[in-house]
């Protein structure tokens, strides 16, 4: 059993992926911060994917592994988090300062998971009995 | 990586601000460059587009600087008779470069160069944290 198979370690790397999937996302609001008809995204929060599967309760059945899944592009987009009220004439609705503003969340979540991440690694170590 | 994809997405930002400002700075240095023949047209202000494209490596769409394209905004006129570019009734033809209009976009440009500055330290925060995890 790997280290990464223990409840707690694959949930804290989960978290760190859904973090490092969201900086990317931010980074494209901000670069495209000047785009015209460019529309903000945003990530669903982990844990809170219920409505998603609700919604596809059919589903095309994949018989050959060469078909093509249904599943949207962006899986896992939250529309609601990302709707803006304020649009620009051009059709931009990026705000800067709401996009810096969850930069700066996402970098302190990031470090909380990664010291948690770091603290269970130690724990584990104690566990061995190296201290 | 997926951090390095959005420091790459981010540069992109910078590279076109950068395109931006290199624009605004040509409006600015040529607000007063008039034709040298009567009747000729002035220097016209430019306008830098923007675009987004979905680039397949980074898979993120990243900004782009489009055509430059002219202003089509009238020139403004003063009355100079003793100007070589002076027409017939001594009108001459100045650049539609309005100051206060550029040094506004030089702000915003300068503004959301930032903006993506911010976004790579807090990535790059992000990418010494994980490193760290490493050292016990």
């Amino acid at each position: 059993m790997a280290v990464t198979d223990i409840p707690l370690v694959a949930m804290l790397k989960t978290r760190l992926h859904w973090h490092q999937t969201r900086q990317k996302l931010l980074a494209e609001n901000v670069a495209n911060a000047d785009t015209p008809g460019f529309k903000p995204q945003d990530l669903r929060a982990p844990g809170s994917s219920g409505g998603a599967a609700g919604a596809s309760a059919v589903a095309v059945a994949r018989t050959d592994a060469g078909h093509l899944s249904l599943a949207p592009a962006r899986a896992g987009e939250d529309a609601v988090q990302a709707r803006r009220f304020d649009t620009t004439p051009s059709g931009n609705a990026v705000s800067l300062e709401d996009e810096m503003l969850k930069v700066a969340q996402n970098q302190a979540d990031y470090q909380l998971a990664a010291s948690l991440y770091q603290k269970s690694l130690a724990l584990l170590r104690t566990a061995v009995g190296k201290r | 990586m997926d951090f390095l994809k959005t420091i790459s997405v981010a540069a992109s930002g910078l590279k076109v601000q950068n395109g931006r400002m290199r624009v605004i700075a040509e409006n600015i240095a040529n607000a007063d460059s008039t034709a040298d023949k009567p009747g000729a047209d002035p220097y016209r202000r430019k306008l830098p587009t923007f675009g987004r494209r979905f680039d397949k490596e980074l898979e993120a769409h990243v900004v782009e600087l489009g055509r430059v394209r002219p202003d089509q905004t009238p020139f403004r006129t003063k009355y100079d008779p003793g100007h070589p570019a002076a027409d017939q009734n001594g009108e001459v033809k100045l650049p539609n470069v309005n100051a206060v209009i550029e040094t506004m976009d030089m702000r915003e440009a300068q503004r959301s160069y930032e903006a993506n500055l911010n976004l790579i330290t807090a990535t790059r925060r992000m990418i010494a944290r994980t490193l760290e995890i490493l050292r016990v």
